[in-house]
């Protein structure tokens, strides 16, 4: 494991959230070189060559991703995805409190790569401090003329607004990110048309995670050979891992990606409390499908994740100790999703809420061993047919449960009957109006 | 479409589509048939949110929505697969989750895609044992349409119908996942004037009819195609028939006409046609009633009243009038009585090279250009009042075909919004407006614009100045030099920048549609103004291009088509000549009566009303020594005055033709008998004719009528009822109606300009009046009971300063008095509207406007009610 | 029924969109259309700053979230005149606003009370006893969970993930994130709310930022 790191280097800064300590340390060198000294296809092959990945979950190179956009003279925009609400994962809520200028720049160099004439923030609402302290750092930004009209004499211009969502984790999906930015349900569009030709506002538009630009200003400044020296050949660079469950320090650990997850389980993060052992581990947020103890020794990168029958996702690791049923593991997630559905396609509205009445059933000794053939069947249904993949952020990591932990499952299933009484004759199932 | 065609394979099948033409349709071309809930090409691009067209295309790892996949040359497309299968019988099972077992009690039963594709695609059991979600049902989403959320598949039709096709943006999706369903704001009621299209959009039984509630089964009922004769949109539709009763309307999409919507009035007016209240037999006045007679004695009294007056006779036609009857209407008057006086308008007289002009082929524009325009003037008329599937039509073009929309009108319209720009002129100035956007025009400069040359002239007629118009044109050019743009400007009340912007506008576009209101030429000075309308149609050069003319929208259902048959006064059938001087218009034998107008013939018309200075017909009729109506209802003028009242034909049960506004011949089919003693009233019309003396063929059918037409005029030259068929024909694009017309209606050309007429500014306490159709105000409607909600009462539009300036507040009752005449209004500001005008609706059956004149801009007092003696 | 019952959003139950569920359209009123600004009377502050938002977008729809924000804030939530007058500044239907309004989760169609403390009962708060602190919380503050206390002044929300799960299982007191959390924390924190301290103060020492990890020697 190495000491070495890009984004958390100065993380402990005193002032740091202020233009004059981050300049101080070298900030803002990214944008001024990019700027003056670099036309915009240099920066864009300078950031392919890097071979940074997109760290919001797809993990699609970001090079590619912003040539992609057109080229000419219409209307251009980035969006920065700072709605963070992958549970598990609490990178970029760091990165934005401790750290904003370099996302500031990294923003505006993405803007000078993908063309963008407007850039927005969109940060999730809940995190109230983190968009007031973005907004003052804009502000010193548009001060100090690195954002605005003509950004330090270049020709350039670009406007940057900080964008505050109001709850919806679906926001965290690129189309449904537009979707909201332009003012209306948070609801996720067909692709293609993929952003990058119609994205906001019809227009060409780069999106990107938090964590993704702000490791463009290092890119910059250093070079793709710099970058490259992080990390594997297939994952370059570092990656915020955010280890939060059953574990003794839950925090966020910047890694290079390849070492193995025991060493950021156990080695960073302190391994379960004393006694315990861990029971499974979703190595990319709650939308992962679970691991066990035998997978503890794999890379930590994202092809060794997939190769496992899981994925890399976010990076974020939940780690549930054997003391947690694993149906209680399974029902809250089932009703996160449930809830934080969109509601457009069929399959994720309704496969959601059903998962959900089905394992309240089996919790509440109300179900049979069919029920989990049906609950897995049902996830299945899911897998592949939603209009985007909450639905599957919610089939992938219950049907794993349910195969990996199938006796345990049916043991809690007969527990529950046995302390609910034999079923009984009336099945009652309350209206709607005898709850709440 | 794309014109060029390309080879996919599905099934195994190869298949030729158009290049990017959607899957879900392209492979229907080899007989597949993919289900789905959510596809509606009517309402814009697909949302891909049923995920019922999932196909397998080779190559692409996910299975895909084919309703939002374009189809690409080799492409290998799968629907009968394994994959394919589990995941439609997925989709259905998820469906039916929540979806209650209704179908027993279920009106769309029968009729339900639902239905149809569970049967068809489903698994045919489901394993779902939980509790489904509930909602009370059904409950009223307006008192139109009820609304059962449990049905709902949350399918995004009616949504997406209600924000970007009606776009009133009234219903929308609350709440989010799960617990997401089908709302409006606060639980106000759905009111707009398209709401029951989403009764017809609906896949499942969640939105439905309450009048239609529980009334048939789809294996009860017969389907009569036939057109809506309400207002000049003239929809197609679809009467639903029990046992001889119209139970329902439905839409008959045709794209050429109405794109498939119907609006409210449409839907439910045809309740009229079943209302106990109608004339269902000839009524005699006998000791100052009505009471009812024979057919004998009617038509005898009619004959001797009419005989009676002879040459002093008029006849004024209401707008439901098929061509048939109109064009019989006219024959009587001109060939029997000797007299010209027959008047079909609203507006004044119309001049012969005008009315020709407005009709030529050269300047014509169908319905459909309007979505391929690149720009579109609309002047002086609100479509959703008058004619609402235009409204439609228009955001459609706004929306999805970045149609540049300029709005030119006295009051505010529904198109405001979306309007690239919209001036706002003071009302009667429409003719100053257009030579002042005529000038404007002429300034813009546009190398090699073929527009400024005189179409069809002879070159010989005069020499080429240094502009480059010949002919008439240089007429005009003279004309407006002698006013300045700021001049006319100011009469008109507008601001030289927007006319420049319009201009700019019109000028930057490849094709330009026109849709101008009659209403244009109401008032003084009227006929003048249509002049300058088609001075402008040619300095647009709306004849050069296809795609571009002029569409008119009439105030009266069959407007056109009854000028067109022969009911003006100046002009015969087809628009031909006449012999003698042009007879009077309505308004003229009015002022005549006790002279020389003594009889009036009503057909379909009641003019106290219905036209302008309701209260001076009042005294016309009764000065009149004769009076005969048709009437579905008993109007005021028919109670008060009408000596003989034969019973009207619903539109349900008539056989006939009506000419949309951009020309398109459309048959009015009977799909019930006649109720009580009600004839045919062509055969009726036939036997006054021959009474009176008339050299007329005793025809025996409407298609008889018709050919008869046909003959004597050369727009509707060799048509017959076949050849209109179910979707109508345009004349303009019948070889032979264009060669016989060609004689007719000669060669486009200027006008004579005239002087634009000034409009007095009103002082203090006075308002300037404009008065602006409504929707919901047609006789029928009164006898339409679901529709009674949506009666408007009389309100004064107003902008707020004005408000201010008067001392008004929002819902205070006014006066509005004007030469005599008064009545009484709320108050409702918008700002919206100009200053110093002040709005009424006109044709209300109480506090109508018409009584201080309709469409004429006379200043008048405002005052607070009951404040002042 | 399980034990997440608090954990569960019912149909229709929280807030005013339930009446038009449960009793139908209000038949006889108007259709609710763009009101005009006389009809509503907006705060002159409200308007500028829903129109500064306006600006700030190439399309004036995207001013939506922030203009309903802002009227949640001075009203203390949406009501059908906050909404009114949001529809009439941005000249948007008030039906549009409403749809809008109810997808998210921080924007309240029925009010609510006065503090906002949302728990965080997602999984990894959930593995270290999110339950327990919300009860306490309830207990605490006297309002239900996902509910308002009687006496106005507490608005107890079991919330999503919040994005602080190294200090699970934490809160946001008004936007401000405290976490590890106690039972005997809720009581802290609802008394110093309760006697009016400001809620940026309360728990001084709980606050971390994703490097409770790294700080902590356990």
């Amino acid at each position: 494991m190495s000491d070495r790191g890009i984004l958390f280097t100065h993380i402990d800064e005193p002032g740091l959230q202020r233009l004059d300590v981050y300049e101080r340390l070298g900030g803002y060198r990214g944008l001024r070189k990019a700027l003056t000294a670099m036309s915009q296809d240099e920066v864009l092959k300078e950031l392919e060559a890097s071979g940074l990945r997109g760290r919001g979950g797809a993990g699609f190179s970001m090079g590619k991703k912003a040539s992609f956009l057109p080229h000419g003279g219409i209307e251009k925009y980035l969006c920065c995805n700072a709605d963070e609400s992958e549970p598990g994962t609490f990178k970029d809520r760091e990165l934005m409190h401790k750290h904003p200028h370099q996302l500031v720049e990294g923003v505006l160099i993405g803007a000078f790569a993908a063309g963008a004439s407007h850039a927005f923030i969109y940060i999730r609402g809940e995190y109230e401090e983190e968009a007031n302290i973005l907004d003052a750092a804009v502000s010193e930004a548009y001060e100090r003329g690195y954002a605005g009209e003509n950004i330090l004499g270049s020709g350039f211009s670009c406007s940057l607004v900080v964008h505050r969502g109001a709850g919806a984790y679906i926001c965290g999906e690129e189309t449904a990110l537009l979707d909201s930015l332009e003012g209306k349900r948070g609801n996720p569009r067909l692709k293609p048309p993929f952003p990058a030709n119609q994205g906001l506002y019809n227009g060409p538009t780069l999106i990107n995670n938090v964590e993704t630009l702000s490791n463009t200003p290092h890119i910059i400044v250093n070079g793709a050979d710099w970058f490259r020296s992080f990390g594997t050949e297939k994952s370059p660079g570092t990656k915020i891992v955010s280890v939060s469950g059953n574990v003794k320090r839950p925090g966020n650990y910047e890694i290079e990606l390849g070492i193995p997850a025991r060493d950021i389980i156990y080695g960073l993060a302190g391994g379960p409390h004393p006694g315990r052992r861990v029971k499974a581990w979703f190595p990319g947020g709650s939308s992962s499908p679970v691991l066990t103890e035998e997978h503890l020794d794999l890379p930590f990168d994202f092809e060794s994740m997939q190769q496992a029958g899981s994925m890399l996702g976010t990076a974020s690791i939940i780690v549930v100790d054997e003391n947690v049923p694993i149906v209680e593991v399974a029902l809250r997630l089932a009703e996160f999703y449930r809830h934080e559905s969109c509601g457009k396609c069929v399959p994720c509205r309704e496969g959601t809420n059903w998962t959900v009445k089905m394992l309240e059933r089996i919790d509440a000794g109300d179900a049979t061993p069919m029920d989990l053939d049906v609950m897995a069947s049902v996830q299945a249904n899911i897998i592949g047919n939603c209009l985007c993949v909450l639905g599957d952020s919610m089939a992938m990591p219950v049907g794993s449960m349910i195969k990996r932990f199938r006796p345990e499952f049916e043991a809690h299933m007969e527990r529950a009957r046995i302390a609910a009484g034999a079923l009984t004759e009336e099945l009652h199932v309350p209206l709607p109006s005898e709850v709440a | 479409m794309s014109d060029n065609w390309i080879t996919f394979t599905v099934d195994g099948r190869e298949v030729r589509a158009p290049a990017d033409e959607l899957l879900l349709d392209a492979v229907k071309r080899g007989d597949v048939e993919v289900p789905f809930f959510c596809y509606e090409p009517k309402l814009g691009a697909p949302v891909g949110a049923c995920r019922m067209c999932l196909v397998e295309i080779e190559g692409i790892p996910k299975l895909q929505t084919s309703c939002s996949t374009p189809v690409k040359d080799g492409m290998v497309v799968y629907t009968q697969t394994n994959r394919v299968k589990e995941a439609q019988n997925a989709v259905v099972e998820f469906l039916l989750v929540n979806h209650p077992l209704d179908c027993p009690v279920c009106d769309k039963g029968g009729e339900c895609p639902l239905q149809d594709i569970s049967f068809g695609w489903g698994p045919g059991r489901s394993r779902f044992h939980d509790q489904k979600r509930n909602f009370p049902k059904p409950i009223a989403l307006s008192p139109l349409v009820a609304i059962d959320r449990e049905r709902c598949i949350l399918c995004y039709r009616c949504v997406r119908f209600s924000q970007e096709v009606a776009e009133d943006y009234q219903l929308a999706f609350l709440e989010r996942a799960d617990h997401t369903f089908v709302g409006t704001f606060d639980g106000r009621p759905y009111i707009a004037p398209f709401a029951g299209n989403i009764i017809e959009l609906c896949p499942v039984g969640a939105l439905t009819s309450t009048s239609y509630r529980f009334r048939a089964r789809p294996w009860d009922i017969v389907d009569a195609g036939s057109i809506c004769t309400l207002c000049p949109s003239q929809c197609n539709i679809s009467f639903t028939i029990r046992d001889e009763r119209v139970e329902r309307v439905l839409a008959r999409d045709n794209e050429a006409v109405d794109d498939g919507w119907l609006c409210d009035k449409g839907r439910w007016g045809y309740q009229a046609v079943n209302s106990g209240d109608r004339v269902v037999a000839p009524l005699v006045r006998d000791g100052g009633r009505l009471r009812p007679a024979t057919w004998e004695r009617a038509l005898d009294a009619a004959v001797n009243g009419l005989r009676t007056a002879g040459a002093a006779s008029a006849a004024v036609v209401g707008g439901q009038t098929t061509n048939e009857e109109g064009y019989l209407v006219q024959r009587i008057f001109r060939e029997a009585l000797g007299s010209h006086n027959v008047d079909s308008r609203t507006g004044g007289p119309l001049d012969k090279h005008t009315a020709r002009l407005l009709s030529h082929p050269g300047l014509a524009a169908a319905v459909p250009d309007i979505d391929s325009a690149k720009c579109v003037l609309v002047l002086e008329t609100d479509p959703i009042n008058e004619a609402p599937i235009i409204d439609l039509r228009l955001r459609k073009a706004v929306r999805r075909f970045g149609c540049r929309l300029v709005v030119a009108a006295s009051g505010p319209t529904a198109l405001d919004a979306g309007a690239a720009e919209r001036i706002t002129f003071a009302p009667g100035t429409g003719e100053a407006f257009m030579r002042a956007l005529q000038k404007a025009l002429l300034k813009v400069d546009a190398p090699g614009d073929v527009r400024h040359e005189q179409p069809d002239a002879d070159p010989a007629e005069g020499d080429a100045d240094e502009a480059g118009v010949i002919g008439g044109q240089a007429q005009l050019a003279a004309f407006l030099a002698e006013h300045s743009l700021e001049r006319l400007a100011e009469i008109a009340e507008v601001e030289v920048d927007d006319l420049e912007e319009a201009a700019a506008l019109l000028t930057a576009a490849e094709n330009v549609v026109v849709i101008w209101g009659e209403r244009l030429g109401h008032g003084e000075g009227g006929a003048t103004a249509l002049g300058a309308l088609g001075d402008l149609a040619l300095v647009l050069g709306l004849d050069a291009g296809e795609g571009s003319g002029l569409i008119e929208i009439p105030t009266a259902t069959n407007g056109r088509g009854l000028r067109e048959a022969g009911c003006t006064p100046g002009l015969g059938p087809g628009l031909t000549d006449i012999e003698g001087p042009p007879g009077m218009t309505a308004a003229e034998a009015r002022d005549a009566a006790g002279g020389d107008v003594k009889a009036y013939y009503l057909l379909h018309s009641d003019p106290i009303r219905e036209l302008p200075e309701g209260e001076r017909w009042d005294e016309a009729l009764g000065a009149a020594s004769f009076v005969v109506a048709h009437e579905q209802f008993l109007g005021a003028s028919a109670e008060r005055h009408a000596d003989v009242v034969f019973p009207a034909e619903s539109y349900a049960e008539k056989e006939g033709t009506v000419t949309h506004p951009d020309g398109r011949l459309q048959r009015v089919r009977p799909a019930i008998g006649h109720p009580g003693e009600v004839r045919a009233e062509w055969q009726v019309l036939i036997d006054l004719g021959i009474r009176l003396g008339l050299a007329l063929e005793h025809h025996v059918s409407a298609g008889a009528v018709l050919a008869e037409l046909a003959e004597r005029s050369p727009l509707h030259r060799g048509v017959t009822l076949d050849e209109i068929g179910g979707r109508g024909v345009r004349w303009q694009e019948r070889d032979q109606s264009r060669s016989a017309a060609k004689d007719v209606l000669g060669p486009l050309l200027f006008s004579d300009p005239a002087e634009p007429r000034t409009v007095p500014r009103p002082s203090d306490g006075e308002l300037r009046l404009q008065t602006r159709p409504d929707l919901w105000t047609s006789r029928e409607l009164e006898h339409a009971p679901s529709l009674d909600f949506l009666r408007p009462r009389q309100e004064l539009v107003l902008h707020p300063a004005d408000a201010e300036r008067l001392g008004l507040a929002r819902g205070d009752l006014v006066r509005i008095s004007s030469n005599g005449n008064a009545i009484e209004a709320e108050v409702a500001p918008r700002a919206s509207v100009k200053e110093g005008t002040g709005h009424l609706i006109e044709g209300t059956a109480e506090q109508n406007a018409n009584a201080l004149s309709n469409g004429l801009p006379p200043v008048v007092k405002v005052t607070k009610a009951g404040t002042e003696r | 029924m399980s034990k997440f019952d608090h954990l569960r959003g019912v149909p229709g139950s929280r807030n005013r969109l339930a009446a038009q569920v449960w009793e139908g359209a209000k038949v006889g009123a108007p259709a609710a259309e763009i009101p005009e600004l006389d009809e509503v009377g907006v705060p002159v502050e409200l308007r500028a700053t829903i129109e500064h938002h306006m600006s700030l977008y190439p399309d004036y729809r995207s001013a939506a979230l922030p203009a309903l924000r802002a009227a949640q804030h001075l009203h203390g939530w949406l009501s059908d005149e906050a909404i009114l007058q949001v529809a009439a500044v941005m000249r948007v239907t008030p039906a549009y606003l409403e749809s809008v309004a109810s997808f998210y989760d921080m924007l309240e169609l029925e009010p609510v009370g006065r503090h906002a403390i949302y728990v965080c009962t997602n999984l990894s708060c959930q593995l270290r006893g999110a339950h327990d602190v919300v009860e306490a919380f309830s207990g605490a503050t006297g309002a239900p969970v996902n509910g308002s206390s009687a006496d106005g002044q507490f608005y107890l929300r079991s919330f999503e993930c919040l994005g602080a799960c190294d200090t699970a299982p934490m809160a946001s007191i008004e936007g401000h994130y405290r976490g590890p959390l106690t039972k005997e924390d809720a009581t802290t924190v609802a008394d110093h709310l309760r006697a009016g301290g400001a809620p940026d103060e309360v728990l001084p020492e709980k606050r971390f930022v994703g490097d409770y990890g790294r700080r902590i020697d356990e």
